[in-house]
């Protein structure tokens, strides 16, 4: 069947999912004959189709290597920013994504008990209907905001909350209180933006607190940070492992967890009491100053290294050091900064420690938004009222936190307790919250409160195995998706094979699912080729040129930079941030005491490998071929004096749960730390080849939430380790 | 004449992530079984002890040898060195005895143990992707590196990058391009910030491993050549004494006997 | 002349054959599944381990203990020495049915035993397996020759008989030939694997000590196999001759020790010699065993004019020279281990023989046995000197 798979590697399916990847025998050839008209495909219908990945939110563009109707390779497209040509290991192995015998090709509904993996076929029509019927009747019983819709960001984001919105449900669930809202709330407080971009090019000296850009790749900022060592940049990384960025780094901090801030502090402190900041681009640009310098004087290096256990000399020689070079200095803001509660604050002295260095536009510069209004969109009538609470506490809990966003675990704590009300129902959309959300004993339980669960994924990841209905999505080389902005440039994602099975887009879906609910009016495109030439209208560029080239350029006020200016109260960048004082927060950055494990007792890390994305690449057998064996890494010694050994099997426990795993000696990693990669010990039958490998630090971590920008502290759990 | 110049591949590890991008491209794009490989991570990994560490692995495929010695040891020459530079392994020829692997120093061929006579055991190994050099394309390895941590180009081109790099940054390596001499040269040259053993790379002297094998080699004709002269010439001496020997008795036996009859 | 075969003393040894034939039936089934799946499920061979038992005891030892036949056919045809006549068919007979198993266990573990004959139509001139596949190969068809007569006598095909010994010499001449070339020609395998044969063995002049070794462990075998044969097929021992044969090995072993330890002095590795540790240990074994042992006894009349004397030094020296050839091929060598593997499957991995593997060669071995003692059954194996004494 599959080129890269011998008749050997077909696995066998477990017989209660269907997943036989089954060619679409029953659709007509219409990506290939539209590739043929284009000129993309010859008459054998090979040859290469710009579209981008989707193996993570980097979304690289590829040019994908199509023979004779079937994928066969996948390249970096050299006109896309965020690969340049290059593609990382996840990237390569997208093809055994979309070949993957496991994957759900038609519409599934329950019929077993939820979890035992028992379902049957149905037809779109059937399963859609089910499905809407479901939502309109808790909808009519319970009220709109008892409805749960959870996506993971991804392209078809509007079109998602077109139907959150159409239904009237307040209760958006996204995964990113699980990874950056420190970084986010905290950059909107300081700098009036998400996210600003990042600049390599010139500088001379970078500190990296975590993001572990040598593993969790990011292709082209991974590209350029190694670059830039290879220009001799010096890179300080905090890190409690020694990771492979802390190898390429030319100082490696061992920190201890959770005292990132104090850290940074210091930092500050040294360089405003040394009058190393600069002076021009603070006056000009900042607010706040006075009340910072005031309340840093605390923090000295000598009061951070008791905390940190990094020497005083240490920092304070690297505080000069990052002043000296600034402006191409860069303190890199992180990206999942869910670590402990006080990583808010860490995110707020680090954007501080940048705007003393006055870095703004040779280091960071304006973010080139996703959300510009240079691309068409289907009209549509405004949203109807909601007037329901969130369930998540947005805004009257966590008033800092964007609604775009949420605090997704909050969310699934009320499902639990049914705190303001009891939800119902949950959508999910290419999300598995069941892997994702910290406590994964808790999150099965707010299941088993729902009365109705649907998911739409490729795979039977474990979140469709718990669902009532599972919707086959078309995998990222199978579909249109709406254009994505980068740079100056809109890329396209679009079909390079015909979908397999029964799979079809989310545009096609959300679409499907939206009529039925009586939200037509919120999906005015006839298909998915219409809602892009819908965007594309006001650019005056045809679909088909844009198909062969794989991007349309945009007018040029994108991304330009011209006079600093920041969406903040005072318009500048804020080092006292009034925003924050007017909430009852600390309105500079402050330092908050971690929580520490007790004695007997380990810190339990997380963190990213190059050869899997969170939780839903770990079926993907190329890169579980080169993937290492997951184990508990815990530092040599410690491992010694507790007389374990390397492979030994151990139980790791927290307040949370149990799980049971082997264990990795190794020297990379402080002693008071143990770590386990996330995304595995799936529970899904359904993935053959990740069933029953490694166990799930999800079953481990215990829920925290930082009040401020509701992140959960994912390193704030503690566990115990013994052997089995 | 255009001079047809060496295709050779540079690994700098240094830039080396272990992303192993490259092996997943390399799979894919040679539609390489999942429990075979044409390319991997070998070295110590990690090294050291806390906190003082440091990394070291390299991405480990054939070496395509100017002097292979997988192609001097198989007895049917199933292998050949394309004037580019990639090493051929030829299918067709191969009888599967496995000498090549033994004769590789880098233990480079990979057998198929798990094939019978049907589907028939063949050699793996890198072929440098010629469906993609012969179009002017990088090997997939190199094309999907995210640090650049693979180079591929000409051989000369090549080695003086290697050298400007280690005079450039004469701190970050070891002062050594492994591959310009070794075994008489590779076309995959390696840069290191450790020593090349602790990549997992064996020690070679720049007399490629083959030369005694293939010295002692040419002197199996006229050794049997010489050899067979001299046992023709042994055995018609041994056999024309021995007649003469014979006949002398009988004359002896003869006169003997004619003495007696005399007498 | 009355040309009927006596029949020798029946082998009472019914229960043996079945043995043997239950042995020979496993290893079929074995090379069965192997043909079938692959060398990897029935054996423990990998890529770090390419090469394993097979080799060594099938085609070092193999073809090592097939040795006698060349050195008998000079002995009595170059050299003209007719009084060991009596020892020529059935060295020639051991030396067929040792080659015989060498090319069956390739048939095994080669890769495609269907291109065997690739070897005579492809050839590569710097390959010393080249070398030893075609002189194996054409020895196999040079003892076949060899040994016809014996099989047209057992025909009543005396006119068969009679003109193949006509044309004899040439083929004994080619048979020394070939048996000289492919037999050091074994230790030339390993010429291209310096690093990773230990320096205790590996050295340019393999092939000298393996032909000097190998004259040595024909002369033994010859020894090993009248005295067993003696014993089992209850036939006189021609101890007068073996006597001879006897006298010869220690100066053939004085003559291997001083070349060996000059090669290791001059390669300045006698510090091996007790620094290697199990590696030292394998080789001062397969040192006392295989030569100094075998000197002092076969040095000894006593020795080597009783019949168990001779038989037990020919069992020690054949134990130390086959552990020779076992260190050379396999024992002695490491083969590189690129440190960490990944992916996981290319873990190196410590070679035992399988069950099965160990089978296969012990099958095959078997079938020798059998086919030895059906060929002395009811061919005129032993019957050389009373039918053709003057025969030339």
């Amino acid at each position: 069947m599959t080129n890269t798979l011998s008749r050997r590697d077909f696995l066998k399916v477990s017989g209660a999912t269907i997943g036989a990847a089954v060619l679409g025998q029953f659709i007509p050839p219409w990506v290939a004959e539209a590739a043929r008209a284009n000129g993309m495909l010859d008459a054998t219908n090979s040859g290469y189709i710009p579209s981008m990945c989707e193996m993570c939110v980097w979304r690289c563009g590829l040019l994908a290597k199509v023979e004779e109707g079937r994928v066969v390779k996948l390249e970096g497209n050299p006109d896309h920013p965020h690969s340049n040509g290059k593609l990382c290991p996840r990237g390569q192995s997208g093809l055994m994504n979309t070949y993957d015998p496991d994957r759900v090709l038609t519409p599934l509904i329950r019929v077993g008990k939820r979890g035992e993996g028992l379902f049957r076929k149905a037809s779109w029509e059937a399963a859609l209907d089910l499905v809407a019927q479901n939502m309109l009747d808790i909808k009519q019983k319970y009220g709109p905001e008892a409805m749960i819709f959870s996506t993971t960001h991804c392209l078809s984001q509007s079109q998602f909350e077109s139907l959150l919105n159409g239904f009237g449900s307040p209760n958006y669930g996204t995964q990113r209180s699980l990874c950056f809202n420190a970084m986010i709330v905290s950059n909107l407080t300081t700098y009036g933006m998400e996210e600003p971009d990042r600049r390599y090019d010139d500088l001379k000296y970078i500190i990296l607190t975590g993001r572990n850009l040598m593993e969790a790749i990011s292709t082209s900022e991974t590209s350029a940070l190694s670059q830039a060592i290879d220009r001799g940049v010096k890179v300080v990384t905090l890190d409690p492992r020694f990771t492979k960025t802390a190898a390429k780094s030319a100082e490696w901090l061992a920190i201890r967890p959770g005292t990132d801030l104090a850290f940074h502090l210091a930092l500050i402190n040294v360089i405003i009491t040394e009058y190393l900041y600069n002076r021009q681009f603070v006056s000009d640009y900042t607010s706040g100053f006075d009340r910072l310098a005031s309340n840093i004087t605390q923090y000295t290096p000598e009061w951070a290294a008791s905390i940190t256990e990094i020497p005083a000399d240490t920092i304070r020689r690297i505080a000069r050091e990052f002043a000296v070079a600034a402006p191409y200095a860069l303190a890199h803001n992180g990206w999942r900064t869910s670590n402990f509660v006080n990583s808010f604050q860490t995110e707020r002295a680090i954007g501080i420690l940048n705007a003393l260095a006055g870095n703004w536009g040779v280091a960071m510069f304006p973010a080139s938004g996703e959300e510009s209004g240079v691309l068409g969109t289907p009209p549509q009538p405004p949203y109807p009222r909601v007037s329901a609470q969130r369930l998540d506490g947005v805004p009257w809990k966590y008033p800092f936190v964007p609604l775009k966003i949420g605090v997704f675990q909050e969310l699934r704590e009320a499902a639990i307790s049914g705190t303001p009300y009891q939800a119902h129902g949950w959508f999910i959309s290419r999300q598995n919250p069941a892997m994702s959300l910290p406590d994964r004993g808790r999150t099965l339980e707010a299941f088993s409160k729902m009365d109705f669960i649907a998911t739409i994924d490729i795979l039977m990841n474990d979140t469709a195995w718990f669902s009532d209905v599972v919707l086959p999505e078309a995998s990222y080389l199978e579909r249109y998706d709406p254009l994505n902005i980068v740079g100056d440039k809109a890329f396209i994602r679009q079909p390079v094979i015909e979908p397999q099975g029964e799979g079809r887009s989310a545009l096609w879906i959300y679409k499907e699912l939206g009529t039925r609910l009586g939200l037509s009016d919120f999906f005015q495109y006839a298909d998915e080729e219409d809602y892009l030439k819908q965007q594309l209208a006001p650019l005056g560029v045809s679909l088909d040129q844009v198909r062969q080239t794989g991007y349309v350029e945009l007018p040029s006020e994108i991304g330009e930079f011209s006079e600093p200016n920041w969406n903040t109260p005072s318009g500048k960048i804020e080092l006292y941030s009034t925003t924050l004082d007017q909430g009852g927060f600390a309105a500079v950055p402050q330092w908050e005491e971690p929580p520490a494990p007790q004695p007997g007792q380990f810190y339990l890390l997380t963190g990213k490998v190059a050869q899997s994305t969170q939780f839903g690449t770990q079926n993907n057998q190329l890169l579980h071929k080169y993937s290492d064996e997951p184990r508990l890494w815990m530092n040599v010694t410690t491992a010694k004096n507790l007389g374990l050994a390397n492979n030994d099997l151990v139980e790791v426990a927290s307040t949370a749960g149990k799980i049971h795993i082997k264990l990795e000696a190794t020297q990379a990693i402080r002693p008071d730390c143990v770590y386990l990669t996330p995304g595995y010990g799936h529970l899904s039958k359904g993935l053959t080849v990740a069933y029953g490998v490694g166990a799930s630090d999800s079953d481990l971590h215990v829920t925290y939430t930082d009040p401020i920008s509701g992140g959960q502290a994912l390193s704030q759990t503690f566990v115990t380790v013994k052997k089995i | 004449m255009t001079e047809i110049k060496h295709k050779t591949f540079l690994f700098d590890a240094t830039r080396c992530i272990d992303c192993r991008a490259c092996m997943v491209a390399c799979s894919v794009e040679n539609k390489i079984p999942m429990n075979k490989t044409r390319i991997w991570v070998a070295g110590i990994g990690l090294k050291g002890e806390y906190p003082n560490l440091e990394r070291a692995s390299m991405v480990y495929h054939c070496m395509h040898c100017n002097e292979p010695d997988c192609l001097s040891a198989c007895p049917v020459g199933a292998y050949s060195k394309r004037l580019d530079g990639p090493v051929v392994y030829n299918p067709k020829k191969c009888i599967g005895c496995r000498y090549c692997m033994n004769a590789c120093p880098f233990g480079v061929p990979h057998f198929d143990w798990d094939k019978g006579l049907i589907e028939g055991a063949f050699i793996d190994k890198c072929t440098m992707c010629p469906q993609r050099i012969d179009i002017g394309l990088e090997p997939a390895c190199v094309a999907t590196c995210p640090t650049e941590a693979l180079k591929f180009g000409e051989r000369d081109d090549l080695l003086k990058y290697a050298h400007d790099r280690l005079a450039a940054q004469p701190a970050r390596y070891v002062n050594h391009v492994y591959g310009e001499t070794e075994n008489g040269g590779t076309s995959y040259f390696i840069l290191s910030h450790v020593p090349f053993n602790e990549l997992g790379l064996p020690e070679l002297s720049s007399r490629p491993v083959k030369d005694v094998s293939e010295e002692v080699m040419g002197f199996t004709i006229p050794f049997a050549l010489g050899w067979g002269a001299v046992l023709t010439g042994l055995a018609a001496g041994v056999h024309l004494y021995n007649q003469k020997k014979e006949a002398d008795a009988r004359k002896l036996e003869t006169s003997e006997s004619q003495a007696e009859e005399k007498k | 002349m009355n040309l009927q075969i006596k029949i020798h003393p029946r082998f009472h040894m019914k229960p043996l054959v079945v043995i043997l034939l239950a042995l020979m039936g496993i290893a079929f089934i074995i090379a069965m599944v192997r043909y079938a799946n692959g060398i990897g499920t029935i054996s423990n061979l990998s890529n770090s381990y390419p090469w394993g038992f097979w080799i060594s005891f099938d085609l070092f030892t193999g073809v090592a203990i097939s040795s006698g036949a060349f050195l008998m056919a000079a002995v009595v045809y170059i050299f003209e020495l007719k009084k060991f006549r009596p020892l020529v068919r059935p060295s020639v007979l051991t030396g067929f049915l040792g080659y015989t198993m060498v090319v069956i266990a390739l048939l095994v573990d080669l890769g495609h035993p269907e291109r065997i004959w690739y070897m005579m139509i492809h050839w590569n001139h710097t390959s010393v397996l080249l070398e030893i596949g075609i002189c194996v190969m054409s020895y196999l068809a040079v003892l076949a020759i060899e040994f016809a007569p014996v099989v047209f006598e057992g025909l009543k095909w005396q006119k068969f008989a009679h003109f193949i010994h006509r044309f004899i010499m040439p083929f004994v001449i080619l048979g020394v030939v070939l048996s000289t070339l492919h037999q050091s020609s074994l230790g030339s395998l390993l010429l291209i694997q310096p690093a990773k044969l230990h320096p205790l063995w590996w050295t340019p002049i393999l092939p000298i000590l393996f032909f000097v070794s190998a004259i040595s462990i024909g002369l033994s075998m010859i020894i090993f196999e009248s005295t067993l044969s003696a014993r089992y097929f209850h036939r006189g021992l021609e101890i007068h001759l073996l006597d001879k044969l006897a006298k010869v090995i220690p100066i053939v072993l004085v003559v291997y020790l001083v070349i060996k330890f000059s090669q290791l002095t001059i390669a300045g590795d006698l510090k091996y010699l007790f620094t290697g540790g199990l590696m030292s240990v394998l080789f001062w074994a397969e040192i006392l065993i295989g030569t100094v042992t075998p000197t002092i006894l076969f040095s000894t009349k006593r020795i080597r004019q009783s019949a168990n004397g001779l038989l037990l030094s020919s069992v020690i020296l054949l134990l130390g020279m086959i552990l020779n050839r076992f260190n050379v091929s396999w024992f002695g060598i490491t083969h590189p281990d690129p440190i960490t593997y990944l992916p996981a499957f290319m873990s190196s991995v410590h070679y035992i023989p399988s069950l099965p593997e160990v089978l296969v060669s012990i099958g095959i071995f078997s079938a020798g046995i059998l086919a030895f003692g059906l060929a002395v059954k009811y061919l005129p194996v032993f019957e050389a000197e009373e039918h053709h004494g003057t025969e030339s």
